[in-house]
C-alpha cells in the first residue's frame, strides 16, 4: 500500500528519514564527522525533494488526508496521519529549504567542532520533529512534534554545553516554552473532553459550522494560544529567545527565527478558522503581539550584541505577524497576509543569521561595533546580503518584506480602531531604525573611539571576556587571522545567495502564493495613504539611523540617549526577566515550591516509605516460608493442595 | 509425508546422538563440541521454523501438529539457541561433563517438543518426564560445592512428588471418562468438572505443569535451583522450559471451561498468591539468580491469570506473553551469564558500574528488566497489557487490580538492579569485552524487545491462529 501510493511515500520518507539519521548518528556514527554528515545530508535532501515537488504538484488540489489509528479507545479516537493542504505544503518547503540550507552552511561554521557529528544529528532531530509538525493531520501528533522541536532546541541552544550559559539558556528556553505548552495540552485537553476529536480538518469545520460551543472556542483558543506564546516568543514569554542565541548561530537562523518560532504563528494560521471563530481570543491575541512588538523593538535599539538585535527583531516580526492574523480574523479577512509575512520573514531573516554567522565566524565576537572597526564590511558578498535582508526587514521596496508587510497594515487598517494600525506603524518605524543602525555601523565604520560611548558595548581589547565566546571552539580550531580576509568557504557562502535570491523574488510571487493558499487571488484595492505611511515610517527609520549612525560626523549614540530613563529600561530589557525572577522566587519557589516539598516530603513520602517499609517486611517474613527442609516444602503443597481441593468440595 | 510432521523432533533426536557419540571421546575438544552445538542449535531454529505451518496427526492421533504446537516448538529451538549462544564459556560445567551438558539439553528440548504437541495423556505424562529427567541431570552437573547437589535433590524430589500429584489426578481423569484422548474427555468433561472427581483431578492432573512454571505452592524449587544450577542450565530452565509448561496448560486448562466458577476460582487464588508471594519475596533477596527465580514465581501468577479466563483474548495473551517472556527473561540471563564469566553466582551489587564497564550490556539489562516489569514500549508490556485486558473483559476485575498493585512492587526489585547498574560504580569491577556475534546477539534482542513491543500485530496474529487451534 505504501509503495503504491507515492504521496504517502514521501510523507514517510520526510518523516522516518531524518529520524534514522538522528539515530544512526546518535548511536554508531558520532565520532565520524564525515559520515555523520552525509547521513545528516541525505536525510535533509531527500525531504527537501519532496517538499518541492509536492508544492508544484499538490498545490492547487483538495487536501490530502491519511490517517492511521494510533490509540482507539470508547470515545475518543487518536489518529496519526499526515495533511497536505496548500497551508502545510509552503510551511513544508520553507522548513525543507532553510533547514537544508543550513545544513549546508554549518559544514563550514561547524567544521572543526568536536561536537560536529552530535550536531547534525540534533540538526535531524530537528527536521524530524519541524517536518512532522508541519505535515501532522491531527492536533495531539503536532503537539508531540511541537514538543519535540522543544527537545532540539534545547539540544542545540544548549549545544556547548560546557559554557555555563549556554546550558542555562537550554534550560531557560526548555522551562519557558513549558509553561505556554501547559496552556496548549490544557486546550488540547478541553477540545477532547467537550468536542471529542483533534482532529486539525474537523475542528476546522466544525468552527467554520459553528456546531462547537463559543465558550469552548475561547477557552481552548486562549489556551492553546498560550502554547503559542511560549514558542513564538509573544509577552511575556518571550525571555527565552534572546538567550537561545546562545546557539551555535546556525542554528539560531533555522530554529530561532525561521522555522521553530513560527511553528506558533503557523499552529494560528493551520487552525485559524477555529481561532477566528472567537472574537474574545482574537482581542486579547492583537493586544498581545502588539504589545510584543513594541516591547522588542524598543530592546533591539539598545542591543550592542548582533545575534541580540535579530533576535530581538525575531520576536517583534512574529509579534507582527500574529497582529496580522489577528486583525485579519477581526475584519473577517484571510489568514494570507500574516502567513505571507511568515514566508518572507523566514527567507530574510534566516538570512540574516546567517550573514551574521559569517562575521562572528570571522571576527569571533557577536558585538557588531568591534565587527565594523575591524573591517567587517570587505567581507562583500555577506555585507551585500546582509543589507538585502536588512532592506527586506525595514520593508523597503522591492524586497520581499515590502509586500508582506504592507499586506499586514492593510489589514491593520480595516480595524475599526486605528490605534493598532499606528502601533503597527511605529513598529515598523522602529524596525527600520534598528536594523538600519546596524547596517549603518557595519558600512560606515567610525574609529574604535567613537562607539566608547556605547551603552553595552566594550572595546574589543578585552573581546576575549566579552564576546561570549559564542564561537569560542571553531575560532581555536581553524585559527582565522584578521587579515585572511577570503577564507569563507563556499559552503557558507552559497546558502546566503539562495536566501538573498529568495528575498528579492518572494515579494513578486505574492499572488501565485495567495492563488495557492486560498484558492484565489484577490486584487488589491491599493491604499495609497497606507503605502505613503509604511515607506514613509521606513525611511524615516532609515533617515534617523543614518543620523545617528551613518553619515560622517555622527554621534554614535542613538536618539535613545536623550532619554536616559528609557534607554536604561530597554537595555535592562523591559526588566522583564528581572520581573521573572521575583516572580519565581516570590510566588514558585517561596509558595509552591515551598508548600508541595512539605507535602512531598511529609505526606507523599512518609506514606511511600511506610508502604515500601511494610512490603520489604512482609517480603522478609514470607521469605521464611523457604526453608531448607525439603520435607517441610513437601508437606506444605500437600496441604495448600488439600486446602484447595476441601475449599472446591465445601463451595460447590 | 507423516515422517516430516516429525520433522523438528527427529532432527533434535539426530543432534542428540551426535552428542551421545560425542560424549564418548576420550580426549575433550571443548571448542569444536561448541561449535558443532552452535551450528546444529542454528539448523534447528530453521529447521522449526520450516516447519512452522504444518497440520496433521501422528502416533494413532496420540500427537497433534497445529500452528499452536509449532509455533511452542520453534520457540523452544529458539530457546535451545540462545541458551547455546551464552554457552561459550561454561565455566561452571567441567570439561569433560561439556559434551553431557549439551546432550541433555538436546534430550530436555526433544522432550518438550514432544509435550506440546502431545494429546493424549499418557503421552504427555511419557514426553513431561523425558523433558524433565535431563533437567534434574542437569542441574547437580555444575562444578561446586554441594549446593548443585542439594538444589538437584530439591528439584528432583519436588518434581517427584507433582509428578505423583499429576498422574493421580490424570487416573481419575481416565476413570471418570474412560479415555485418555484430550478429543475424548473434553465433551465428557463439560458435566465432569462439576463433580469432585473431575475438579479434583483436573486440579491435580495440572500438578505437573504448576510445578514447571512454579506456580505456587509448587514453587519451593525455584529458588535453591536457580541458585544451584550453572547458568547457562538456569537460562534454560527459566526461558525454553516455562515456555513448554504453559503450552499445556494451555492445552489442559480448557477442560476446565465448563466448570464455572469453582474451579477458576481455584487457579485465582492460586495466581493471586504466585504474584503476590513471588514479588513480596524477591524484593529481599541478593543474589541475582534467586531474586530472578522469584521473579519468574511471580510471572506464573501472571500466566496463570491469562490462562484461567480460557477465552481467546487470554489464550493470546499468553501466548504472546511466553515468546515475550523467553526472549525477556534471556537477555536479562544473557547480562547476567556475560557478567559472571567465571560461572559464580552474581549477586546483584556486582552489576555496579555495569554502564561504565560495558554500555552494551548495561542497554540490553535496562531493556530486559524494563521489559520484565512491564514498561512499555516493550513487549513486556503489551503481553501484559493483552492478559491483563482478556481477564478484565472476563470479569476478574479484582484480580486485575491485584496484577497492579504486583505490577508495581515488582519495580521495587527490578529498579533495585538498575540502581546497582546504573547509580552505583565500583572501580575495582573490571570491563568486559564482548566478542562481535555477542554484540551482534544484543543489538537484535534489543531490537526485538522494543520491536515487537511497538508492533506485535504479526505476533497476535500468529497467536490467534494458534489459539484457535487449541480452544
Amino acid at each position: 500500500m505504501v509503495f503504491s501510493d507515492p504521496i504517502l511515500l514521501g510523507c514517510l520518507l520526510t518523516v522516518f528519514l531524518p529520524l534514522s539519521a538522528f539515530a544512526l548518528i546518535m548511536i554508531f556514527t558520532r565520532d565520524n564527522p564525515k559520515l555523520s554528515l552525509a547521513i545528516s545530508l541525505v536525510a535533509a535532501t531527500i525531504p527537501l525533494i519532496i517538499a518541492w515537488t509536492f508544492f508544484f504538484k499538490l498545490g492547487g488540489r483538495a487536501p490530502i488526508i491519511y490517517n492511521f489509528d494510533w490509540m482507539v479507545s470508547d470515545l475518543v479516537k487518536v489518529p496519526f496521519g499526515f495533511l497536505l493542504d496548500p497551508t502545510s505544503l509552503v510551511m513544508f518547503v520553507i522548513v525543507a529549504t532553510i533547514s537544508w540550507l543550513v545544513q549546508v552552511y554549518s559544514i563550514g561554521y561547524m567544521a572543526g567542532d568536536p561536537g560536529f557529528g552530535r550536531y547534525y544529528a540534533d540538526l535531524s532531530l530537528f527536521a524530524l520533529a519541524m517536518l512532522t509538525l508541519v505535515i501532522s493531520s491531527g492536533l495531539l501528533q503536532l503537539y508531540i512534534a511541537w514538543e519535540l522541536v522543544g527537545l532540539a532546541s534545547y539540544l542545540l541552544i544548549g549545544f556547548w554545553y560546557e559554557k555555563f550559559s549556554a546550558s542555562e539558556a537550554g534550560k531557560k528556553a526548555f522551562v519557558v516554552t513549558r509553561f505556554g505548552d501547559i496552556g496548549f495540552f490544557m486546550g488540547l485537553v478541553f477540545l477532547v473532553i467537550f468536542y471529542g476529536s483533534l482532529d486539525i480538518a474537523t475542528v476546522n469545520s466544525a468552527a467554520v459550522a459553528n456546531s462547537m460551543p463559543p465558550w469552548l472556542i475561547t477557552t481552548s483558543g486562549l489556551l492553546i494560544f498560550c502554547g503559542v506564546m511560549g514558542k513564538s516568543a509573544q509577552f511575556p514569554l518571550h525571555v527565552w529567545l534572546p538567550d537561545a542565541m546562545e546557539g551555535p548561530t546556525p542554528v539560531s537562523a533555522l530554529l530561532h527565527s525561521a522555522t521553530m518560532v513560527a511553528a506558533g504563528v503557523f499552529l494560528m494560521t493551520r487552525i485559524f478558522p477555529f481561532f477566528a471563530a472567537s472574537a474574545t481570543t482574537m482581542t486579547v491575541i492583537l493586544a498581545i503581539s502588539t504589545l510584543t512588538l513594541i516591547l522588542s523593538s524598543t530592546i533591539a535599539l539598545a542591543a550592542t550584541d548582533i545575534k541580540q538585535v535579530w533576535a530581538y527583531s525575531t520576536v517583534s516580526q512574529l509579534g507582527f505577524m500574529a497582529m496580522g492574523l489577528a486583525a485579519a480574523a477581526l475584519a473577517s479577512g484571510t489568514l494570507f497576509a500574516g502567513y505571507y509575512h511568515l514566508t518572507t520573514h523566514a527567507a530574510f531573516k534566516a538570512l540574516l543569521f546567517l550573514c551574521s554567522g559569517v562575521f562572528i565566524h570571522h571576527f569571533g565576537t557577536n558585538d557588531f561595533f568591534t565587527m565594523a572597526t575591524q573591517g567587517g564590511r570587505k567581507l562583500v558578498i555577506p555585507m551585500a546580503c546582509i543589507t538585502i535582508a536588512a532592506l527586506a526587514l525595514a520593508g523597503i521596496f522591492p524586497f520581499a518584506g515590502f509586500f508582506s508587510k504592507e499586506l499586514i497594515l492593510t489589514a491593520l487598517a480595516h480595524l475599526d480602531n486605528k490605534l493598532w494600525l499606528v502601533l503597527g506603524l511605529f513598529g515598523a518605524f522602529l524596525t527600520a531604525y534598528y536594523s538600519f543602525r546596524v547596517i549603518f555601523v557595519m558600512l560606515f565604520p567610525k574609529s574604535p573611539e567613537a562607539y566608547s560611548k556605547v551603552p553595552g558595548h566594550i572595546a574589543h581589547v578585552e573581546d576575549e571576556a566579552h564576546g561570549h565566546g559564542a564561537h569560542g571552539h571553531a575560532d581555536d580550531a581553524h585559527g582565522h587571522g584578521h587579515d585572511e580576509h577570503h577564507g569563507v568557504p563556499w559552503v557558507m557562502i552559497f546558502p546566503l545567495l539562495v536566501l538573498a535570491s529568495f528575498t528579492l523574488i518572494l515579494g513578486f510571487c505574492q499572488d501565485y502564493l495567495e492563488k495557492l493558499l486560498l484558492g484565489a487571488s484577490h486584487p488589491h484595492a491599493m491604499n495609497y495613504f497606507l503605502l505613503v505611511a509604511a515607506v514613509g515610517c521606513a525611511l524615516s527609520g532609515i533617515a534617523l539611523a543614518w543620523l545617528d549612525w551613518g553619515r560622517k560626523d555622527a554621534k554614535c549614540v542613538g536618539f535613545i540617549s536623550r532619554f536616559p530613563a528609557l534607554q536604561t529600561f530597554f537595555i535592562q530589557k523591559w526588566y522583564m526577566d528581572h520581573f521573572w525572577r521575583w516572580f519565581l522566587n516570590r510566588f514558585i519557589y517561596g509558595i509552591f515550591s515551598k508548600w508541595f516539598t512539605y507535602n512531598d516530603r511529609r505526606v507523599v513520602d512518609g506514606g511511600v516509605d511506610a508502604v515500601a517499609f511494610s512490603t520489604v517486611g512482609s517480603g522478609r517474613l514470607l521469605s521464611f516460608i523457604q526453608t531448607a527442609f525439603l520435607q517441610y516444602n513437601l508437606l506444605f503443597m500437600v496441604v495448600v493442595l488439600a486446602g484447595v481441593g476441601i475449599y472446591l468440595m465445601m463451595g460447590r | 509425508m507423516d515422517i516430516m510432521l516429525f520433522g523438528p523432533e527427529l532432527f533434535y533426536l539426530g543432534m542428540a546422538l551426535v552428542f551421545f557419540c560425542l560424549t564418548l571421546r576420550r580426549q575433550v575438544q571443548v571448542r569444536l563440541d561448541y561449535q558443532i552445538a552452535l551450528a546444529l542449535s542454528a539448523v534447528g531454529v530453521l529447521v522449526t521454523g520450516l516447519c512452522l505451518f504444518q497440520q496433521g496427526d501422528l502416533f494413532f492421533k496420540a500427537y497433534r501438529v497445529d500452528l499452536f504446537s509449532q509455533i511452542f516448538k520453534f520457540a523452544l529451538a529458539l530457546g535451545l539457541f540462545l541458551v547455546l549462544t551464552i554457552s561459550h564459556n561454561l565455566a561452571a560445567i567441567e570439561e569433560r561433563y561439556q559434551a553431557e551438558f549439551y546432550f541433555f539439553l538436546t534430550t530436555t528440548t526433544i522432550g518438550m517438543m514432544m509435550l506440546v504437541s502431545s494429546v493424549e495423556l499418557l503421552t504427555i505424562y511419557v514426553a513431561l518426564e523425558l523433558s524433565s529427567y535431563s533437567l534434574y541431570i542437569l542441574v547437580p552437573l555444575r562444578r561446586g560445592d554441594g549446593i548443585d547437589v542439594e538444589a538437584g535433590i530439591k528439584y528432583l524430589f519436588i518434581g517427584a512428588v507433582s509428578s505423583g500429584f499429576m498422574l493421580f489426578g490424570l487416573s481419575y481423569i481416565f476413570g471418570a471418562t474412560g479415555s485418555t484422548y484430550l478429543v475424548d474427555i473434553l465433551p465428557k468433561m463439560n458435566q465432569l468438572v462439576n463433580s469432585p472427581i473431575g475438579i479434583i483431578g483436573l486440579l491435580l492432573a495440572l500438578a505437573g505443569f504448576f510445578f514447571k512454571l512454579s506456580v505456587f505452592p509448587f514453587h519451593f524449587w525455584a529458588p535453591d535451583v536457580y541458585q544451584g544450577g550453572a547458568n547457562q542450565v538456569v537460562t534454560f530452565i527459566a526461558t525454553a522450559s516455562k515456555a513448554a509448561a504453559v503450552a499445556l496448560l494451555l492445552r489442559l486448562a480448557v477442560l476446565g471451561h465448563a466448570s464455572g466458577y469453582n474451579f477458576t476460582i481455584a487457579l485465582v487464588i492460586l495466581s493471586v498468591v504466585s504474584m503476590t508471594l513471588g514479588n513480596l519475596v524477591a524484593i529481599v533477596q541478593k543474589d541475582f539468580k534467586r531474586m530472578l527465580a522469584y521473579s519468574s514465581i511471580a510471572h506464573a501468577g501472571v500466566f496463570l491469570m491469562g490462562v484461567l479466563t480460557i477465552t481467546e483474548a487470554g489464550y493470546i495473551g499468553v501466548i504472546y506473553y511466553a515468546l515475550a517472556y523467553l526472549v525477556m527473561n534471556f537477555t536479562v540471563f544473557m547480562v547476567l551469564s556475560e557478567v559472571a564469566a567465571d560461572g559464580r553466582d552474581l549477586q546483584i551489587s556486582e552489576l555496579a558500574g555495569l554502564y561504565r564497564r560495558s554500555p552494551l550490556l548495561s542497554m540490553s539489562l535496562i531493556l530486559g528488566i524494563f521489559a520484565l516489569a512491564g514498561v512499555p514500549p516493550s513487549i513486556g508490556f503489551t503481553g501484559k497489557l493483552l492478559i491483563f485486558t482478556s481477564a478484565m473483559n472476563a470479569g476478574y476485575f479484582w484480580l486485575v487490580v491485584i496484577g497492579a498493585v504486583n505490577g508495581t512492587i515488582c519495580l521495587y526489585y527490578y529498579l533495585k538492579v538498575l540502581y546497582a547498574a546504573y547509580f552505583i560504580d565500583d572501580p575495582g569491577l573490571p570491563v568486559i569485552t564482548l566478542s562481535l556475534p555477542m554484540r551482534l546477539l544484543n543489538y537484535a534482542l534489543a531490537a526485538i524487545i522494543i520491536g515487537f513491543g511497538f508492533c506485535p500485530d504479526r505476533i497476535v496474529e500468529l497467536a490467534k491462529a494458534a489459539a484457535k487451534a487449541v480452544l
